[in-house]
């Protein structure tokens, strides 16, 4: 494992533990959010971009990184379909109360359903390879 | 309890904000470091070609995929391993087989729920990949970017995850909004 793999692992344990430090990672506090019992969701999500806005606004002054590249800013964008999958997504995330990132916490929480949302990501990943084969 | 330093951090739950600016530092950190966006949903596809290998299926050969064991594989074992460490310090690590925790206000067989958090999982994978990305993609790293497609997916995202939870609860527990 060279370092930089290292890093990412290192990055992974801190973005898993704030997830479940800050709650996320706990059905109650989506479906909470989902039927408008608890907004805690909405002002962790609102804080983190307005975090992640201002970190990068500071480094696009000097828009370099650490090794001194000037910064390749990742654009996705909009196709036919993208608001089909998005609504998709949104089924699953009401149903699990989970998002591909927080799954991963509930794993490490020892939730055993996490266990059957991971293997449906799995699956859904796997189906979307599927059907682009068939479309082809 | 007491409030250490220790209990703060590693007990409590941390308050909303301090929490959203833990997470929101990941995105300018990431490219601080590794020049990439935030993303966790493409790394399935890793995950999914180290297990079944599908040769037929073109989309796993592509360049994304040419290194299985690339950085998306160690940030995924990553939060596993952070969601793990917080528990354990916490106190509150244990083997939940018990839905409470998921379908607390969801009434469903045991059984069942478990072919939901399967069906629900699917929607998540199919559903990211044909957006292009999840929560920590668009909703943090997109929005965060002022990027359109971002803005436009994550009202998605949130108007049919509350139709999602809505329709649940109405199925399972007969109470509308």
């Amino acid at each position: 494992m060279n370092l930089q793999k290292a890093a990412f692992l290192l990055m992974g344990v801190y973005f898993g533990f704030v997830l479940c430090r800050t709650g996320v990672s706990d059905f109650r506090l989506i479906y909470g959010f989902f039927t408008g019992i608890n907004f805690t969701l909405a002002g962790v999500m609102g804080v983190a971009i307005a975090t992640a806005f201002a970190g990068m606004r500071i480094l696009k002054v000097k828009n370099k990184t650490l090794q001194g590249e000037p910064l390749k800013i990742d654009y996705k964008g909009l196709h036919r379909l993208s608001l089909l999958g998005a609504a998709i997504f949104g089924l699953g995330w009401g149903m699990t109360g989970s998002c591909p990132g927080t799954v991963l916490v509930q794993l490490g929480e020892g939730k055993i359903p996490a266990l059957f949302t991971f293997a449906g990501l799995g699956t859904g990943t796997w189906l979307y390879a599927f059907l682009l084969e068939k479309r082809k | 309890m007491e409030h250490t330093i220790f209990n703060v951090i590693f007990v409590e739950r941390w308050q909303w904000w301090a929490g959203g600016i833990a997470l929101g530092l990941t995105v300018p950190l990431f490219y601080l470091f590794f020049n990439t966006a935030l993303g966790v949903s493409t790394g399935y596809g890793n995950l999914v070609k180290i297990a079944l290998h599908p040769k037929k299926l073109r989309w796993f050969n592509s360049e994304k995929f040419s290194d299985v064991w690339n950085w998306r594989f160690f940030f995924m074992a990553g939060i596993i391993t952070g969601g793990f460490l917080s528990s354990i310090l916490s106190g509150e690590f244990s083997l939940k087989f018990f839905m409470d925790e998921f379908t607390g206000f969801i009434q469903m067989p045991f059984t069942v729920s478990f072919f939901y958090m399967f069906f629900g999982g699917l929607l998540l994978g199919l559903g990211s990949r044909i957006a292009g990305g999840c929560t920590s993609g668009h909703s943090i790293h997109g929005i965060s970017q002022l990027h359109f497609p971002s803005i436009i997916i994550t009202i998605f995202f949130i108007l049919f995850g509350a139709a999602g939870a809505n329709i649940v609860r109405l199925i399972f527990t007969g109470r509308g909004i």
